[in-house]
C-alpha cells in the first residue's frame, strides 16, 4: 500500500488514420498518462489533427456559449462509444455555428433590454433629483439658438478629463449627481461650430444622453408613472423573449444533446493532440500507463484498431522518474486523508506515498489530544449530516469522531464528564507523567520511522549517499537512536553510557567529515559552518523529539477545561449549570477541537513529512471520455 | 525574503541586466552586419527561414525579441512587492493593447479568424489581457457584449457607437492608449514611499514623450480640435501636466506648440521641423532620463522600469535593422528608423499619410 503502483514508459506506433480510434481506445481503457515529450526522431516531426483541433475547439466554444442561454445536460450520457470523423465534426460545428448566430441574436435583445432598463432607472434618479428645484426645466428640453447644452451619465473615470476638454470648447461642465460608478452631468455652453467637437469627445467620454420628458416641469407624477410603466414593459418583454428563446430552443434539445456527445467523443483526439508526432502515414504516440494495464491496453487496441500498430513497453529510466505520474491512492477510507496530503505535495515515483501512515498517526494523534466519546460523537454525527456539503472530506470528520469515541472510552470521558463512564485505561490527569513519557515514546518512535522512510526513498532511486550521509539519513538515524538510547540510560541509572556516547559522539564525527569534504569554502568558514551544522543536528532531533509532548499536554489540557467549565457550571442554578456544560461543550469542540487539529497537522507535515516526503511528484491523470463512470484502474495496492 | 533583502536582489538583477544594454555605437556597428550575422548573435534562426514569408519570417523576429523583452520582465517582477510587480506588468501589457486592438479592428471590418490570429501576439499569461473571450466572438456585436462584461466596458459604448455610425476606430484605439497609460499614471500614485519620486521622474518622462507627440500629431497631422486632442491626452507628472496641456493644446500652429514648450523641452525642440524630427528628440531625451534612472536611483522597481524601457528601445531597434534588412530597404531608410540618421521626413507628408 506504501510502494506506488508500478508504471510501464508505452510508446505506440499506429498509422495517421487510425489516430482517431487509438485515441478513443486509450480514453476507453483510462490507463494512458500522455508523455508530451517529442521523439527522439527526427522525422516524426510532423504535427497531424491540426485542423480537427481548430474544428474540435470552435465547436465546443460554440456549444458553451449557446449552454448560457440555453440549458444542456451537465454530464451526457454516452450511449455508443464510437470515432467521430472529421466531416461529421465539421457538420457539427456548422450547425452549432447556426444556433449560435440565432443565440446571439438574442442574447443581443437581451443586452439591449438591459441596457433600457439601466437607462430608465437612471432616469428616475435624475427625475427625483430634479424634483425639488424651483425652475423652468421645460427649457432644457431642447437646444436653443444660443445655448447647447447636454444632459446625461458618464463614467467617474473620465469626468476630470472631460471637464477640461468642455472647457476648451468654450463650455462647463457641472456634476448634479453620483451614481455608482457614473456621475449625472450637465454640460452648457454657447451654441456654434464647437458641437460638433464635443460630439466625439463625448463619444470617446462614454457619455450617454438622459433626455427630459415635456411633462416633467408640470406633471412629473406621470413622467414617474410613465418610467415605471416603461420599466414594467421591458419586464414583460424580458419574460417574453425568454419564452420565445425556449420554445425555439425546444425544437433543437435532442440535436444539442446529440453534438454535446460528439464533442465527448471527440475530445480525447484533441487531448492527445500535443503528445502526438507523424511521419507521413505512421504517428507515434507515447505515455505512461500501470503496468497491469498495459496488457489489456495491447489487447483492446488490438481489437479496435483497423491496420497493424507496434507498441513498445519498457520500465521508466532512472532520470525519467521525475516525469513519471504517480497514481493516487483509491482506498475509500483514505481519500479524505489524500486530499490533505495533497495540500503538501503528490509523492514523486518511487517514493512512499504516506497517506496510509499519515492516516493512522494522525487519527491516533488526535484521538489522543481530544479523546472524549461525547464530543468525539458529535463531530463524527456533523460530519455525517453535512456529508453532502463536505463531500468526501465528511469521512475525515467521521473517522477523527471515532478516534476521539475510542479515546473517550479509553479515557473514560464524555462531554467532559469523568465519572460516567468507566475508563477502561485511565483519565490522562490521573498520572500526567506517563501520559508524558509515552508521548515521549511515541515521538521517538515518530521520528525513527519518518528518517527510515526517508533512507528507503533515497535508497529506492539509488541516492546511497544521501541515504547514508543525507539529512535524516542512515547516520541521523543512528545518532538519534543512540541518543534516545544515552537518554534513557541517564534517566533510568544515572550515566550516559559508554556505546551510546561513542555512537553519538561516532555518527556526528561521520556527519562532520562528510559536511566538510562536500563544503567548498576558506578553511575559517568549513570549521564554522561544520561545527554550527552538527550543533543544528544536535539541538534539532532534541527539539523535534520534545515537540511530541504536546500530544499529552493537550490530552490533560482538555481533562482540565473540563474541570473548568464544570467548577463554572458548579457555581451556578440548575439552568446556568446546563447551560455552561452546553456551551462550555460547544466552547471545546470548536476552539480545542481545531487548535488540536491544527497541532496534529504540524507534527505531520513538519516533523514527518519534511523528513521524508518531496513531494514534486505529478499525479496520473489518464486520458479518459468524460462521462459519470468508474475508472479502471484499481487501488494502488 | 526580506524587503531590504529583495530590494538588494533585484538591484543586482538589474545592474547585471543592464550590461546587456546597447554601448553607444552599436547600433551603427549592427547596421553594418548583415542578416546571417544578425542571426547568429541574437539568436535568431527565423530570420534565415527561406521556407516562410518575408512577413511571417518579420513577424517571427518581433514576436521572439518581445519574447526577451517579456522574459526578462518575468525575471525581474519575481523578487518584487505585489504594488511593484503590478506597475512592471502593467507597463508590459501594452502588448496585450496591441492584440486587443487588432481583434477589435479586426472583428469590426470582418476579418477572417485566422488572419486575425496571424496578427495577435504570443504573450505569457501575466501579461495577457483576457482576449481568449474576445477571440471567441463571431460578429461584431458579441464582440461589443464581450467588451461590455470585462475590464474594457469603459471603451465599449465608443466601440458601439463606431460600428454603429460605420467609423474608422482610430478614436477607440487611442482611447485605449489613453487608458493604458492612465493606468500607469495611477499606479505609480499608489506608491507612498522612497520609490514614488523615482517613479514619477521615470513615468513622467515617458508620459511627456507621449503628450508632445500625440499632441502634435493628432492637432497638426490629424486635425482635431483643441477639445478633441486634449481629451486622448493623459497629464504627466513632470513638464507636460494638465494645465500646460490645456494652454498647448489650443495653439494654432506646429512651430508655436514647440515655442511654448517648457525648458528644457523648448531648447531640446528648437528648430525641428518634422514629427519624425521631433520624435527623435523627444526620444533621446525619454532614453536620458530612463538612463539617469537607471544609474543613480536607489529604487529597485524604477530602476527595473528604466531597464525594460531601455531594452525595449534596443530591442525594437534591432527589430527595424532586421525588418529593413528583410524588406530590402535602403541604407538611410533603415537608418532613420533605427534613429542613426537624422530625419527630413516634412510634416505635410505625415498628413497626407493620415488624410
Amino acid at each position: 500500500m506504501l510502494r506506488p503502483l508500478p508504471m510501464k514508459h508505452v510508446r505506440l506506433l499506429v498509422l495517421t488514420e487510425d489516430l482517431p480510434q487509438a485515441s478513443l481506445t486509450l480514453a476507453e481503457t483510462e490507463s494512458f498518462h500522455a508523455d508530451t515529450r517529442p521523439p527522439t526522431e527526427d522525422r516524426l516531426s510532423g504535427v497531424p489533427g491540426r485542423d480537427y483541433r481548430e474544428l474540435f475547439q470552435q465547436a465546443r466554444s460554440r456549444l458553451e456559449k449557446i449552454g448560457k442561454l440555453v440549458p444542456l445536460e451537465a454530464e451526457p450520457e454516452l450511449r455508443e462509444v464510437r470515432v467521430v470523423p472529421e466531416p461529421e465534426l465539421a457538420r457539427i460545428n456548422d450547425w452549432l455555428g447556426k444556433v449560435w448566430n440565432e443565440c446571439s441574436r438574442y442574447e443581443e435583445q437581451f443586452r439591449a433590454l438591459d441596457d433600457e432598463e439601466r437607462l430608465v432607472r437612471e432616469q428616475e434618479a435624475a427625475l427625483a433629483n430634479f424634483a425639488d428645484l424651483n425652475i423652468d426645466l421645460g427649457l432644457l428640453r431642447s437646444k436653443t439658438r444660443f445655448l447647447d447644452f447636454y444632459i446625461g451619465i458618464v463614467p467617474r473615470e473620465n469626468l476630470r478629463q472631460l471637464e477640461g476638454a468642455v472647457g476648451l470648447a468654450s463650455h462647463i461642465l457641472h456634476i448634479y449627481m453620483v451614481r455608482g460608478e457614473h456621475a449625472h452631468v450637465v454640460i452648457a455652453g454657447p451654441a456654434g461650430t464647437r458641437e460638433a467637437q464635443l460630439g466625439s469627445v463625448l463619444t470617446a467620454a462614454g457619455f450617454q444622453n438622459l433626455p427630459i420628458p415635456p411633462e416633467l416641469n408640470r406633471q412629473p407624477e406621470v413622467i414617474r408613472e410613465e418610467l415605471a410603466r416603461r420599466r414594467a414593459g421591458i419586464e414583460t418583454e424580458r419574460v417574453a423573449l425568454h419564452k420565445r428563446l425556449a420554445e425555439w430552443s425546444g425544437s433543437f434539445t435532442g440535436r444539442l444533446h446529440e453534438a454535446q456527445q460528439v464533442l465527448l467523443l471527440a475530445e480525447p483526439f484533441v487531448t492527445l493532440d500535443p503528445s502526438i508526432r507523424s511521419a507521413g502515414y505512421l504517428a507515434s504516440l507515447s505515455g505512461w500507463v500501470p503496468a497491469r494495464a498495459v496488457a489489456e491496453l495491447e489487447t483492446r487496441l488490438r481489437q479496435s484498431l483497423a491496420h497493424p500498430f507496434a507498441a513498445e513497453s519498457r520500465n521508466p529510466l532512472p532520470e525519467e522518474r521525475p516525469l513519471v505520474p504517480t497514481v493516487p491512492v483509491r482506498n475509500r477510507l483514505l481519500q479524505p486523508f489524500a486530499l490533505l496530503v495533497k495540500q503538501y505535495g503528490i509523492p514523486q515515483y518511487g517514493e512512499v506515498d504516506p497517506t496510509p501512515l499519515f492516516a493512522v498517526t494522525f487519527l491516533l494523534m488526535f484521538g489522543t489530544m481530544f479523546g472524549d466519546v461525547g464530543q468525539g460523537a458529535v463531530i463524527a454525527g456533523l460530519a455525517w449530516y453535512f456529508r453532502e456539503k463536505l463531500g468526501r472530506l465528511y469521512l475525515f470528520g467521521v473517522l477523527a469522531g471515532a478516534s476521539s469515541i475510542l479515546f473517550g472510552f479509553l479515557f473514560g470521558s464524555i462531554f467532559g464528564y469523568e465519572h460516567v463512564l468507566p475508563a477502561l485505561w485511565m483519565s490522562p490527569l490521573h498520572d500526567p507523567i506517563l501520559m508524558l513519557k509515552l508521548a515521549l515514546v511515541w515521538g521517538v518512535l515518530f521520528l525513527a520511522i519518518a528518517c527510515s522512510l526517508a533512507i528507503y526513498n533515497r535508497a529506492a532511486i539509488g541516492n546511497w549517499s544521501g541515504a547514508v550521509f543525507g539529512h535524516h539519513g542512515l547516520i541521523n538515524l543512528i545518532f538519534y537512536l543512540a541518543l534516545v538510547w544515552g537518554g534513557v540510560r541517564l534517566g533510568t541509572s544515572g550515566e550516559f553510557g559508554t556505546w551510546p556516547a561513542l555512537l553519538v559522539v561516532g555518527s556526528l564525527a561521520a556527519l562532520a567529515v562528510h559536511g566538510w569534504r562536500h563544503l567548498e569554502a576558506p578553511v575559517g568558514e568549513k570549521v564554522l559552518v561544520v561545527f554550527i551544522e552538527t550543533l543544528e543536528t544536535v539541538i534539532g532531533y532534541v527539539s523535534n523529539t520534545l515537540s511530541f509532548l504536546r500530544v499529552a499536554a493537550f490530552s490533560l489540557n482538555h481533562v482540565a477545561l473540563a474541570i473548568a467549565i464544570f467548577t463554572l457550571a458548579g457555581m451556578m442554578d440548575t439552568f446556568g449549570h446546563i447551560l455552561t456544560i452546553v456551551l462550555g461543550n460547544v466552547f471545546m469542540i470548536v476552539l480545542e477541537g481545531g487548535i488540536v487539529m491544527i497541532q496534529v497537522l504540524r507534527l505531520e507535515f513538519y516533523e514527518g513529512f519534511a523528513r521524508y516526503f518531496s513531494g514534486d511528484g505529478h499525479e496520473f491523470a489518464p486520458l479518459r471520455l468524460r462521462r459519470a463512470e468508474k475508472p479502471r484502474v484499481a487501488d494502488s495496492g | 525574503m526580506s524587503s531590504a533583502a529583495s530590494q538588494a536582489y533585484l538591484n543586482t538583477r538589474v545592474s547585471v541586466m543592464a550590461t546587456r544594454l546597447f554601448g553607444p555605437g552599436v547600433i551603427a556597428e549592427l547596421a553594418q552586419q548583415d542578416l546571417a550575422q544578425l542571426a547568429e548573435r541574437f539568436v535568431l534562426p527565423s530570420v534565415l527561414d527561406e521556407a516562410v514569408s518575408v512577413r511571417a519570417r518579420s513577424r517571427a523576429v518581433e514576436q521572439a525579441l518581445i519574447q526577451t523583452l517579456l522574459a526578462e520582465l518575468a525575471i525581474l517582477a519575481r523578487p518584487m512587492a505585489a504594488g511593484e510587480r503590478a506597475l512592471v506588468l502593467n507597463w508590459g501589457r501594452k502588448y496585450a493593447l496591441f492584440n486587443l486592438k487588432t481583434l477589435i479592428r479586426g472583428k469590426l471590418y470582418d476579418l477572417d479568424q485566422k488572419e486575425i490570429r496571424e496578427n495577435l501576439y504570443d504573450l505569457p499569461p501575466r501579461v495577457r489581457v483576457p482576449d481568449q473571450e474576445l477571440f471567441r466572438a463571431e460578429n461584431v456585436l458579441e464582440l461589443l457584449r464581450q467588451l461590455e462584461r470585462g475590464p474594457y466596458s469603459l471603451i465599449a459604448r465608443q466601440a458601439r457607437e463606431i460600428f454603429e455610425q460605420r467609423r474608422e476606430p482610430f478614436a477607440l484605439e487611442a482611447t485605449i492608449d489613453q487608458r493604458y497609460y492612465a493606468g500607469l499614471v495611477r499606479q505609480v500614485m499608489q506608491f507612498h514611499d522612497d520609490n514614488l519620486r523615482p517613479l514619477q521622474e521615470l513615468v513622467g518622462a515617458l508620459l511627456d514623450r507621449v503628450d508632445l507627440l500625440w499632441l502634435l500629431r493628432f492637432r497638426f497631422a490629424y486635425q482635431l480640435s483643441p477639445s478633441e486632442t486634449f481629451y486622448q491626452l493623459v497629464p504627466s507628472f513632470r513638464l507636460l501636466h494638465r494645465e500646460r496641456l490645456l494652454k498647448l493644446v489650443n495653439l494654432e500652429s506646429f512651430e508655436r506648440v514647440l515655442e511654448a514648450l517648457p525648458p528644457p523641452l523648448d531648447r531640446m525642440m528648437a528648430g525641428s521641423t518634422n514629427l519624425i524630427e521631433v520624435q527623435r528628440r523627444i526620444g533621446r531625451h525619454t532614453c536620458e532620463e530612463a538612463n539617469r534612472i537607471l544609474r543613480h536611483s536607489r529604487s529597485g522597481v524604477a530602476r527595473a522600469l528604466a531597464y525594460l524601457i531601455l531594452r525595449e528601445i534596443d530591442l525594437m531597434a534591432l527589430f527595424s535593422l532586421i525588418q529593413g534588412q528583410l524588406l530590402g530597404l535602403p541604407n538611410d531608410l533603415v537608418a532613420i528608423a533605427i534613429e542613426v540618421a537624422d530625419a527630413s521626413c516634412p510634416i505635410g507628408t505625415l498628413t497626407a499619410k493620415a488624410a
